[in-house]
C-alpha cells in the first residue's frame, strides 16, 4: 500500500513539474512581447550553425550581422523621419531542411519577427518557403544560389545572388577569351551534393556556349576519395578543369592533384576560392586557382549604409579579421534591400500582418544601387524573384591574394595561363 | 594500360589510408567488445592537433604524430575503464548502452570542437605533402605511401605485441574470455584502459595523416566512423588481419568503379558489395569475425 | 531485467486518459510553433516505438531503420508529384506496400545475421538507398523532391497523433498482450531455446521486422508532406536512425512507454537547448554530455525510474555515488 502511495505521489510530482514547464514555455511569448515595446524591427536569421554546411552558414550570419551593426550604429532604419533599431534573432537549421522549417516557425511565431533572412543552403530555403507563405512573412536570401530555389516561384522569397546556372556557365566563356594559347577542352567535376551539382551542371552547359569541348563530366560523392577521378582526368589532359563544390572538396581537389603531380592549364572553381580559409589551408598551392564571384572589394559600387565596397571590406576586416567574400557581401546587401523597402513602406514597428504583405510588395519593387551592385528582382521566368543583375567576375589567386582578372574591363591584373607545373 | 595500373595503385593506397584508422578499431572491438562511434572524433582531434602544431609552432606534421599518440592515448586511458564498466554493467543490453555512450562522446567532441575551433577546414603540412615519385608512367603520391606504411607498421607492431609479449597474451586471453582472464590474475580494468588508450592514440595519429592527405573540420568525423564500421564488418569484427584485406578491397573497388564506371557510382558499389558480402559470408571475408 | 510489463491500473488509466485529452486539445492550448514541436515529438515517439519493436522486443538492432522512413517519404513525394498527382491519403497504402515488399526481401536475407553484423548490414542497406536516390534521375537526385505545400499545422498534428496512437496500441496489443509478443520475447532471450519450443523464429522475426518497417514508413510519408521538401540525406540519413536508437535507450529498451518518454524527452530537450542556446554550436556539446550522463547514471532508461522501486531517496543517492566512483576509477574493484 505504501509503495503505491509513493509511486502515485511521484507521478503527481512529475505531472506538476510538467505543467510548470508547459506554463513557463507558454508564458515566454508574452514576456518577449512585453519587451518588444521598445519599438525595433525584428529580423530572423535562419542558417547552418552546425552540420555539414557550417562554414557557409557562419559566413551568411556574419554578413547579415554586419548590416545590423552598421544600421544600428546609424541609429537604426529610417522610417518617416524616425529611426528604429534592428534586433536580430537566430535559428540554426543544423544543415537539415526540416530543422530549417522548425526554425522559421519559431522565429515567426515565438520571436514575432517582421522579416526573415534566408538560409545558406538551397534545401533549407526550399523547406522554409512554404512557412513564409503560410504566415505571409517576406524572406530575403543573401546566399542561396541554387536555381531550384526559384523554380517554384516563391511569392515571399527574394534572392540577392544570381542563381549559379547563370554565372558558372558564363565564366567559362570569359576564361576561354583570356587564355592564350586559346583553351579548347574542359573536364568538369561536380560534387554530388546540393548546389555543387548544379554548379557542375552550369559549367557543363556553359562549355558548348563558350565554343569549347567537354571531355569529361564526373559527379563525385562528397565522402569519396578523389585520386581515381583526378587520375582519369589527368589521362585525358584537358586544358581546363572546372569544379563545382564546397570549400572542403575544393581544398582536397588541389591537394590530390598536387600529390598526383597533375596540373591543368587552368583550374576554375566556383565558390570557396575567395574564402580566406581556402588560401590559408593551401598556402602557396592555392596560387593560380581561378574563381567566379559576383562581387569583390575592388568593385566601384557604393551606397549610404556601408559607403563604397572598399569601406564595407574594411569594416568586415575589422569585425571578422578576414576579407569578406561575396556571400558575406550578398547577405549584408540583403539588409540594405530591407532598409530601403522599409523606408518606402513607411510603417513603424511592429509591423501588422498587412504591413508585412505590403513589405513583400515593396521588396519586389526594389531597384537600387548598393555597395554590392545593382539590385532588382526578376518578375517572371525561371529565376523569379532572384536578382540576376550582377555580372560574374573571374578572379585568380596570385601571391595569396584574390585578384580580378576578367572580363577585360574589370581586370586588375593579367591572367596567368597556362599554370606552371607544380614545384 | 597506364590508367589501369594507376587506378590499381590509387585503390591500394585508398585502402592503406582507410586501414590506418581501422586496425586499432578492430583491436578495441576484439578486447572491449565495444563498437566505438567516437572513432571519427579521435581522427578529427588528431588532425586538429597536427594543424595547430604546424600552424602554431611551425613543426612538421609528422612531428605531431607521437604527440597525438601521447596526448590522446592518455585521454583514452581515462575513458577506457568507464567504457568497460558500462559494457559489463547489468543492464538489459550493455553492448547497446556502450554504443550509446560512445555516440554521446562523439557528439560531445563534435560540439566541443565546433565551439572551440570554429568551422574552418584545416590541413596539415608535412615534408611529404604534395610530393610524388614517377615510376614509369605511374605517379606515386608519397604522403599516401607514408600512410600505407604507417598502417603496415601498426598492423605489424600489433601482431608482434599480441603474439610475442606476455601482455599481448593477457590481451588475447581477455578477448577470448574476460572472466577466465580475470581469474588468471589479469587486471581487466587496467587492461581496458591500456587498450582504449592505445587505440585512441593510434587513431589520433592516423588523424594527423588524414589532415595531411585530405583536410579536417569538426564535421568530418562521421565519414571516418562510417568507413571504420564498414571495413570492420567486412573484415569480420575484431579481426586485425581482415581489416587490412577489407580496406584494400574497398579501396580497389572504389578506384576502379570511379575510373571505369563513373565516380558517382563508387559509394553505391562499395555499400552494395558490403551488403552482399555480409549476406554471403556473415563473419567477414576471411570468416574470422567474432 | 529489461521488461517491466505495465499492467494498467486505475491511476495509470486515469493518467492515460488525461494524457489523451491533453493531446487532443493541444491545438487549442498552444501556439503554432509549439504545435509544430508537439508534432515533431509525436513523430519521434512513434519512430522510436517502431525501432523498439525489433530492437527492444526481438533483440535485433536495426541500424538502417531510416531506410524505411525514407521509402515512405519518397513514395509519397513521387506519387503526389506531377504525372500522377495522387491525393495524400492514397499514397500511404502505396508506401506501406512498397516498404513491406522491400522489408520482406531485406529481412529474409539479413535476419540470419546476429548482433553487430545485422546492425551494420541494415546500415549498409540504408546507405545503398541514399546512394541510389542520389544517383537516380526519377528521385530528383541530390536536389530532392518538393511536395505541394499544405499549410495546415493542425492537420499534420492530428495525422502524427493518429499514427502515434495506432503505433502504441499495436505495440501494446501485439507485443505486450498476445502470444505473438511472448514468442518474440522468447526468441530475444534465447533463440535456440525458442526454436526448440517449436516457435518458427525465422517467421516471427520477419513479421516483426516488416511491422517495424511499415510503421516507420507511415511516419516518413507524413513527414514528407509536412516538411514539403525531401532529399536523400534528409530522410535516409543515418542520423535519423541514431536518434531513434538513442531515444529508445534513454527511455527504456523493450518497454512500451520507454520509446515515448525517450523520444519526447530527447526531441523536446534538443529543441529547448537549440532555442535558448542555439546561437552557437555549443548546444551540441551539451546534448552529447546529456547522453553520456544518462548512460552512466540511468542505464535502464527513464522508464526504469518508474518501474524500479528501490526504496527511499537515500538508497538511490547512495547507489548513484557508488556508480560515480565506479565509473571514475577503474582499479578499485
Amino acid at each position: 500500500m505504501a509503495r503505491r502511495y509513493s509511486s502515485f505521489s511521484r507521478r503527481r510530482f512529475l505531472g506538476g513539474s510538467a505543467a510548470a514547464v508547459t506554463a513557463g514555455a507558454l508564458g515566454m511569448p508574452f514576456v518577449r512581447a512585453a519587451r518588444a515595446q521598445a519599438a525595433t524591427f525584428k529580423a530572423g536569421v535562419i542558417t547552418s550553425l552546425s552540420g555539414e554546411n557550417i562554414l557557409g552558414g557562419n559566413l551568411t550570419k556574419q554578413g547579415y550581422d554586419l548590416w545590423a551593426d552598421a544600421i544600428n550604429a546609424k541609429g537604426g532604419v529610417e522610417v518617416a523621419g524616425e529611426r528604429f533599431k534592428v534586433e536580430m534573432f537566430y535559428g540554426d537549421d543544423q544543415s537539415n531542411p526540416a530543422t530549417g522549417a522548425d526554425a522559421a516557425e519559431r522565429l515567426i511565431v515565438q520571436n514575432e519577427v517582421d522579416v526573415l533572412f534566408g538560409p545558406y543552403t538551397s534545401g533549407s530555403t526550399i523547406a522554409v518557403q512554404p512557412i513564409c507563405q503560410k504566415y505571409q512573412v517576406p524572406m530575403i536570401s543573401g546566399s542561396a544560389e541554387s536555381p531550384n530555389v526559384w523554380k517554384a516561384k516563391p511569392e515571399f522569397n527574394f534572392g540577392i545572388i544570381p542563381a549559379v546556372d547563370t554565372t558558372s556557365g558564363m565564366s567559362l566563356g570569359v576564361l576561354a577569351k583570356l587564355s592564350n594559347p586559346a583553351a579548347k577542352t574542359v573536364a568538369v567535376i561536380g560534387v554530388n551534393e546540393p548546389f555543387s551539382k548544379e554548379t557542375g551542371e552550369g559549367f557543363r552547359d556553359g562549355v558548348k556556349a563558350a565554343g569549347l569541348e567537354l571531355v569529361a563530366y564526373e559527379l563525385v560523392p562528397p565522402e569519396g576519395d578523389l585520386t581515381p577521378v583526378i587520375s582519369k582526368i589527368a589521362a585525358l589532359n584537358p586544358d581546363i578543369v572546372a569544379v563545382g563544390g564546397h570549400e572542403e572538396v575544393l581544398i582536397n581537389v588541389v591537394k590530390t592533384s598536387k600529390s598526383l603531380n597533375y596540373r591543368p592549364k587552368a583550374l576554375i572553381m566556383h565558390y570557396g576560392v575567395t574564402n580566406p580559409a581556402f588560401a590559408q589551408a593551401l598556402g602557396a598551392d592555392a596560387d593560380g586557382t581561378t574563381g567566379v564571384v559576383v562581387w569583390l572589394p575592388s568593385v566601384s559600387y557604393k551606397d549610404d549604409v556601408f559607403g563604397t565596397a572598399k569601406d564595407f571590406a574594411e569594416m568586415a576586416q575589422k569585425k571578422l579579421g578576414a576579407e569578406p567574400d561575396y556571400t558575406a557581401a550578398g547577405c549584408a546587401a540583403s539588409g540594405v534591400v530591407l532598409g530601403d523597402a522599409l523606408k518606402r513602406l513607411g510603417k513603424k514597428p511592429a509591423l501588422t500582418p498587412e504591413d508585412r504583405v505590403a513589405l513583400k510588395d515593396a521588396i519586389a519593387e526594389t531597384d537600387i544601387q548598393t555597395f554590392y551592385g545593382p539590385i532588382k528582382f526578376e518578375k517572371d521566368g525561371p529565376h523569379y524573384h532572384d536578382n540576376i543583375q550582377p555580372v560574374p567576375v573571374l578572379v585568380q589567386i596570385q601571391g595569396g591574394k584574390t585578384i580580378a582578372v576578367g572580363p577585360k574591363e574589370a581586370a586588375a591584373a593579367d591572367y596567368i595561363y597556362p599554370l606552371p607545373a607544380w614545384k | 594500360m597506364d590508367l589501369f595500373l594507376q587506378t590499381l595503385l590509387n585503390g591500394l593506397l585508398i585502402g592503406g589510408v582507410i586501414a590506418t584508422f581501422t586496425i586499432a578499431f578492430q583491436l578495441t572491438f576484439g578486447v572491449l567488445h565495444v563498437i566505438d562511434f567516437a572513432v571519427g572524433g579521435w581522427v578529427v582531434l588528431g588532425g586538429y592537433l597536427g594543424y595547430y602544431m604546424v600552424a602554431g609552432l611551425g613543426l612538421d606534421g609528422f612531428v605531431a604524430m607521437p604527440l597525438a599518440f601521447v596526448l590522446f592515448g592518455a585521454i583514452g586511458y581515462l575513458i577506457g575503464p568507464i567504457l568497460y564498466n558500462v559494457r559489463n554493467s547489468r543492464t538489459a543490453r550493455p553492448e547497446l548502452m556502450a554504443l550509446a555512450l560512445t555516440f554521446g562522446l562523439f557528439t560531445l567532441l563534435r560540439g566541443g570542437m565546433l565551439t572551440a575551433w570554429g568551422f574552418n577546414t584545416r590541413t596539415v603540412t608535412t615534408a611529404l605533402s604534395g610530393e610524388s615519385l614517377m615510376i614509369g608512367p605511374i605517379t606515386v603520391p608519397l604522403i599516401r605511401v607514408a600512410a600505407a606504411l604507417f598502417a603496415v607498421m601498426i598492423a605489424g607492431g600489433l601482431f608482434v605485441f599480441l603474439y610475442q609479449t606476455r601482455y599481448g597474451l593477457a590481451i588475447r586471453a581477455t578477448a577470448e574470455n574476460r572472466h577466465n582472464a580475470a581469474l588468471m590474475g589479469v587486471n581487466i580494468h587496467r587492461l581496458s584502459a591500456n587498450v582504449y588508450g592505445l587505440y585512441a592514440g593510434i587513431t589520433a595519429m592516423a588523424g594527423v595523416l588524414m589532415g595531411a592527405i585530405y583536410s579536417v573540420n569538426p564535421e568530418s568525423g562521421l565519414r571516418y566512423t562510417l568507413f571504420a564500421f564498414f571495413v570492420a564488418v567486412l573484415a569480420g569484427l575484431g579481426s586485425v588481419g581482415g581489416a587490412v584485406v577489407a580496406a584494400l578491397l574497398l579501396g580497389v573497388i572504389e578506384a576502379y568503379v570511379a575510373t571505369y564506371v563513373g565516380s558517382s557510382y563508387s559509394l553505391l558499389a562499395i555499400f552494395t558489395t558490403l551488403f552482399l558480402v555480409l549476406l554471403i559470408s556473415p563473419r567477414g571475408i576471411l570468416r574470422r569475425g567474432l | 531485467m529489461a521488461v517491466y510489463p505495465m499492467k494498467p491500473r486505475w491511476p495509470g488509466l486515469l493518467f492515460l486518459g488525461a494524457l489523451l485529452v491533453v493531446l487532443v486539445l493541444m491545438p487549442l492550448l498552444v501556439n503554432n510553433y509549439w504545435l509544430r514541436i508537439a508534432t515533431g515529438a509525436l513523430m519521434w515517439a512513434g519512430l522510436a516505438c517502431s525501432w523498439n519493436m525489433l530492437g527492444g522486443y526481438a533483440g535485433y538492432i536495426n541500424f538502417g531503420q531510416s531506410a524505411f522512413f525514407g521509402l515512405g517519404a519518397y513514395v509519397t513525394a513521387l506519387l503526389m508529384a506531377d504525372p500522377l498527382g495522387l491525393p495524400f491519403a492514397a499514397t500511404i497504402p502505396a508506401g506501406i506496400a512498397v516498404t513491406a515488399a522491400c522489408a520482406v526481401v531485406i529481412g529474409a536475407s539479413t535476419l540470419r545475421l546476429r548482433g553487430a553484423y545485422f546492425a551494420i548490414a541494415t546500415w549498409a542497406f540504408a546507405e545503398v538507398l541514399i546512394q541510389f536516390a542520389t544517383v537516380m534521375e526519377f528521385t530528383g537526385g541530390i536536389g530532392g523532391l518538393s511536395l505541394p505545400p499544405f499549410l495546415n499545422e493542425r492537420f499534420f498534428y492530428f495525422a502524427m497523433l493518429a499514427a502515434a496512437v495506432l503505433t502504441y496500441l499495436l505495440t501494446w496489443a501485439l507485443f505486450e498482450h498476445s502470444r505473438f509478443g511472448l514468442k518474440v520475447k522468447a526468441l530475444r532471450d534465447h533463440e535456440p531455446a525458442a526454436e526448440a519450443m517449436g516457435i518458427n523464429t525465422a517467421r516471427v522475426k520477419l513479421q516483426t521486422f516488416v511491422l517495424s518497417a511499415i510503421t516507420a514508413s507511415v511516419f516518413g510519408a507524413i513527414f514528407a508532406y509536412w516538411v514539403t521538401f525531401i532529399n536523400p540525406r534528409s530522410v535516409f540519413g543515418g542520423d535519423i536512425t541514431d536518434q531513434m536508437v538513442v531515444m529508445v535507450l534513454l527511455g527504456g529498451l523493450g518497454t512500451l512507454w520507454g520509446p515515448a518518454i525517450g523520444g519526447v524527452a530527447l526531441f523536446v530537450v534538443n529543441r529547448l537547448i537549440w532555442m535558448y542556446w542555439g546561437d552557437t554550436a555549443f548546444y551540441i556539446a551539451i546534448l552529447g554530455a546529456a547522453i553520456v550522463l544518462v548512460v552512466l547514471f540511468l542505464p535502464d532508461g527513464i522508464a526504469g525510474l518508474f518501474a524500479r522501486r528501490r526504496g527511499s531517496t537515500a538508497t538511490v543517492l547512495g547507489k548513484t555515488v557508488e556508480k560515480l566512483v565506479d565509473a571514475g576509477g577503474g582499479d578499485r574493484k
